[in-house]
C-alpha cells in the first residue's frame, strides 16, 4: 500500500510554492480556514457559492444513490479545479456514515475526468490536533511556529466571531423594527471578518459584533416562538441546500436556535480530551437522549433525539428536523423521534431535503407548522 | 440475594443478520439451553405489517426486519434478540441502520417485550466474547465456563454450515442439514454452459420473498449460481486486496469481495448485484465493482428491489440479461477458435449452449 501511495505521489508531484488550495464549501468555513492556509504562506481558491448551477454540475457526475452532500461537494471542486486550484482538502471521519468514502469516490471521478490535482485528508476520527497539523505541513511546508500560532488564533478568532454574530442574528431578526437590519449588519461582519488581518484585531472581533449588533433597534416584549434546528451538519450549515429556511422562519416571526456550530464542533474534535473541561454538545445530547438510545450509531443521529428532549425540557416550542434524502443516520432518527415528541410533548416537523425540492411546498410545510406552535402556545396560555 | 430469572425461550426474527449468522446464534442457546423460536418466513403480509412502523424513506430490509418482530410478538414470544452489530473490526463500520437497529425496534413497537440487545463493536474493543456474554447476562446466565462452552458449539454449527455451503450446496439445504446435525458435501460440481455470480447480502439474495426466487429463477434458466458462501471470507478479503480496494463497510465483503474474487479469477460470464431501494452502503459498493467491471469487461446488471417490485418485469430483466450472456460466450468461442476448425466448432457449440438456453 505504501509504496502505490508513494508512486501516486510522483505522478502529481506538487511544489509547496505552486500550490492552489481548494476545499469544499459548508456554511461559512471558508472565511476562517482562508485566514489560516493563507498565513501558512499558500494560495488559495475558494469555489462559487453553491446554487442550481453547481447541483447540476454534481448530479451530472455522480452516482444516483449517493447523498446530496456529495453531490455539492464534488461540484465544488470541480469549479475549483477549473479555477486553477491543484491541492483539494477534505476531513473525513470513518465509521460515521456514507461521508468516509466521500474523498475516495471523489477522487476517483475527478481523476477520470482527466483533472490533475493532490488530495489532502483530515482524518477526523477522534481529536487529532496532530494529524490536522501534518496535513497542513504537508500541504504548505511551512516551519515558521508564528506562522502557525498566527492562522490558528486568526482562524478561530474569525470562527468565533462569525458564530456570535449568526446567534445574535437568530435572536435580531424576529424582534427588529426595521426590517432588513440584522441580515445587513450580518452581511457586514462577515465581510469585516473576512477582511480582518491582524491577531490584535481578530481578538476583538467578537466583542465588536456583539456590541454592533445591540444597536439594532428591537421590540424586547415581542412575544416570540422559539423553534430548534436540528439534523444532518450540512444541511443545517449550507444554506443553498436548506433553502435558507433561518432566514424564512426569522421573517415569520421565529426565533431560530441552533444547536450545531461549526466552533463547538471543530473545538470538540481538534483539542485532546484533557483540555477539553466543559460538558461538550455530544456530551450533553448523550446524557439527554439516554431514554430512547443507548449507543451512538454515526453520523448525528444521537444529536438529534437528545437536542430534541433538551429543547422540550427547556421551554422551546418546536422543533424543524432537516436531513438529506436517504442519510442514513437521519432516517433512524426519524424513525425515534414520533414517539419522542409523544412522550416529550413538542411537536416535531421532519423535511426531507433533496435536489428536487420545490420551495413553495416546503414554505407552505413551514408555515402550516407555525401557526401549530402558535395555537399550541395560546392554548396552554389560556 | 435473589436470583435473576432465566429466561428459557428466544425470538429471532427471521430477518437481518439470521440469514448469515443465525446457525451460531442456534447453536450458542441450544447450548445455554434456550429454546429458539423462529418468525415465519417472509410474506407480502410481513411485510404489510413492517411497513405500517417505520417511516417510508426507510428500506427495505429494515420493513421486513418489523414485520418479523411483529409476526414473533402475535406468536406469543415476548422476548426478541436484536442485535446491534456496530463494527466488525478496527474501523470497519456497519451501516447505520444496522447498527441502531435495536434503537429502531425499541423506538416504533409500542408494546411491551424484552429486547436482548448486544453490541458487537471491536473498533471500541467489545469483541465477540463480550457480545455473547453480554447476550447471556440479558437472558440471566451468568456462568462463565458455560458461555465459553456455548460459543464453540456455536461456532462448530457454523462452522460446519460454511463448510457446506462452499462445496457447493444450496443454502437451504445446508440449513436443514445443519440443524439436524447432517454433514454433507458436494463431491462433483455440476458444469453448465453459463454461471453467473450474485453479489448481495444475505437478508437480501436468501430471503425468497425479498429476492423474489431469484436463485432458483436463474438455475432454471441453466445458469450455474456463485454466491458469497460459496468462498471463504479470507478469499473474499484477499481478492477485494487484490483490486487495489480497502474494506469500508461491516458487510461489504459479501458483495466487494465476493464479486472482486470472481472477477479475478474469471470464472463466471457475468455479475448480477442485487440490491434494496435506498440503501446507501450498496449504491457505493456497486459503483466500486461496476468501475473494475468496466476495466475488465465484464457485464454487470444491478437490480433493485423494494416492496413493490413487479415480478414481471424482474424476470424480463434476468431474460435479457441471461440472454445478452449466451450471445456474448457464443461469438467469443467462435473468435477464439482456430480457423480450420471454425466451421465444426460453431455446430458443435451452438448445439452445447443453445440445449441450455433460457427458452
Amino acid at each position: 500500500m505504501e509504496t502505490e501511495q508513494k508512486l501516486a505521489e510522483k505522478e502529481i508531484k506538487i511544489r509547496a510554492k505552486d500550490r492552489i488550495i481548494a476545499w469544499p464549501r459548508m456554511g461559512r468555513i471558508d472565511i476562517p480556514l482562508k485566514a489560516l492556509v493563507q498565513s501558512l504562506g499558500a494560495k488559495v481558491v475558494i469555489p462559487p457559492a453553491n446554487s442550481n448551477e453547481a447541483l447540476e454540475l454534481g448530479v451530472r457526475n455522480s452516482i444516483e444513490g449517493i447523498c446530496l452532500p456529495y453531490k455539492l461537494n464534488l461540484a465544488n471542486y470541480m469549479m475549483a479545479l477549473d479555477k486553477g486550484a491543484n491541492t483539494l482538502m477534505m476531513f473525513q471521519a470513518p465509521g460515521s456514515c456514507r461521508l468516509g468514502n466521500y474523498t475516495k469516490m471523489a477522487q476517483k471521478t475527478l481523476k477520470q475526468m482527466g483533472y490533475k490535482f493532490d488530495m489532502v485528508i483530515f482524518d477526523m476520527y477522534k481529536s487529532k490536533m496532530v494529524q490536522t497539523l501534518q496535513a497542513f505541513w504537508h500541504v504548505t511546508h511551512c516551519l515558521n511556529p508564528y506562522c502557525y500560532y498566527k492562522g490558528f488564533s486568526l482562524g478561530f478568532n474569525k470562527l468565533f466571531a462569525i458564530d456570535t454574530a449568526e446567534r445574535l442574528l437568530f435572536y435580531t431578526r424576529p424582534r427588529e423594527l426595521n426590517k432588513g437590519d440584522a441580515e445587513k449588519c450580518y452581511h457586514k461582519w462577515l465581510k469585516i471578518a473576512d477582511e480582518t488581518n491582524s491577531v490584535r484585531k481578530a481578538k476583538r472581533l467578537k466583542k465588536q459584533v456583539i456590541e454592533d449588533f445591540k444597536k439594532i433597534p428591537i421590540d424586547k416584549d415581542k412575544k416570540v416562538p422559539k423553534v430548534y434546528l436540528i439534523g444532518e451538519f450540512f444541511v443545517l450549515l449550507d444554506p443553498y441546500t436548506n433553502q435558507n429556511i433561518e432566514k424564512e422562519l426569522g421573517e415569520m416571526g421565529v426565533e431560530v436556535q441552533r444547536q450545531i456550530m461549526f466552533s463547538d464542533w471543530l473545538e470538540h474534535v481538534l483539542k485532546p480530551s484533557i483540555f477539553y473541561k466543559k460538558e461538550s454538545h455530544r456530551e450533553r445530547c448523550v446524557k439527554y437522549a439516554k431514554k430512547y438510545m443507548k449507543r451512538a450509531i454515526g453520523g448525528e443521529c444521537i444529536e438529534t433525539i437528545g437536542d430534541t428532549v433538551y429543547a422540550a425540557k427547556h421551554g422551546i416550542d418546536g422543533i424543524i428536523h432537516i436531513s438529506p434524502f436517504s442519510c442514513m443516520p437521519e432516517i433512524v432518527a426519524q424513525n425515534i423521534l414520533p414517539k419522542v415528541s409523544k412522550n416529550e410533548n413538542i411537536p416535531v416537523l421532519s423535511l426531507v431535503l433533496d435536489e428536487q425540492t420545490g420551495k413553495a411546498g416546503y414554505i407552505t410545510r413551514i408555515e402550516a407548522f407555525i401557526d401549530l406552535i402558535k395555537r399550541r402556545q395560546q392554548k396552554y396560555a389560556i | 440475594m435473589e436470583k435473576k430469572t432465566v429466561l428459557t425461550k428466544i425470538g429471532i426474527p427471521r430477518a437481518m443478520s439470521y440469514y448469515n449468522n443465525f446457525l451460531f446464534y442456534y447453536g450458542f442457546f441450544k447450548s445455554l439451553g434456550v429454546e429458539v423460536v423462529l418468525s415465519d418466513k417472509t410474506t407480502t403480509a410481513t411485510i404489510n405489517e413492517g411497513t405500517k412502523y417505520v417511516v417510508s424513506d426507510t428500506c427495505f430490509p429494515i420493513k421486513v426486519y418489523a414485520g418479523h418482530v411483529i409476526n414473533l410478538l402475535n406468536k406469543g414470544c415476548d422476548v426478541i434478540f436484536v442485535p446491534s452489530i456496530q463494527s466488525t473490526g478496527y474501523k470497519v463500520n456497519n451501516c447505520s441502520k444496522i447498527r441502531g437497529l435495536p434503537e429502531i425496534i425499541r423506538n416504533i413497537i409500542n408494546r411491551p417485550f424484552i429486547m436482548i440487545e448486544p453490541t458487537l463493536d471491536k473498533t471500541e474493543n467489545i469483541g465477540l466474547y463480550d457480545f455473547c456474554k453480554n447476550t447471556a447476562c440479558q437472558l440471566g446466565i451468568t456462568d462463565t465456563k458455560e458461555i465459553k462452552k456455548a460459543m464453540d458449539a456455536g461456532w462448530e454449527m457454523y462452522n460446519s454450515f460454511m463448510e457446506m455451503t462452499k462445496s457447493g450446496i444450496s443454502y437451504n439445504e445446508a440449513l436443514n442439514n445443519a440443524l439436524n446435525g447432517k454433514f454433507v458435501k458436494k463431491s462433483v460440481d455440476i458444469v453448465k454452459p453459463l454461471s453467473v455470480v450474485i453479489m448481495a447480502h444475505g437478508y437480501n439474495l436468501f430471503d425468497e420473498r425479498i429476492s423474489l426466487n431469484l436463485i432458483k429463477k436463474l438455475e432454471k434458466m441453466g445458469v450455474k449460481v456463485y454466491t458469497s458462501l460459496n468462498i471463504s471470507r479470507e478469499q473474499q478479503q484477499e481478492a477485494l486486496k487484490k483490486l487495489g480496494e480497502i474494506q469500508y463497510w461491516a458487510n461489504e465483503l459479501e458483495l466487494t469481495g465476493c464479486a472482486a474474487h470472481y472477477l479475478l479469477n474469471k470464472k463466471v460470464d457475468g455479475i448480477i448485484a442485487l440490491s434494496a431501494f435506498g440503501c446507501g452502503p450498496d449504491s457505493l459498493m456497486v459503483d466500486e465493482i461496476s468501475h473494475h467491471c468496466k476495466e475488465k469487461g465484464m457485464p454487470l446488471i444491478h437490480l433493485t428491489i423494494d416492496e413493490h417490485t413487479g415480478e414481471a418485469g424482474f424476470i424480463t430483466r434476468i431474460e435479457a440479461f441471461v440472454d445478452m450472456l449466451m450471445r456474448k460466450k457464443r461469438n467469443t468461442l467462435i473468435q477464439n477458435a482456430k480457423p480450420k476448425a471454425k466451421a465444426d466448432i460453431i455446430n458443435i457449440k451452438k448445439e452445447k449452449i443453445l440445449t441450455g438456453s433460457a427458452k
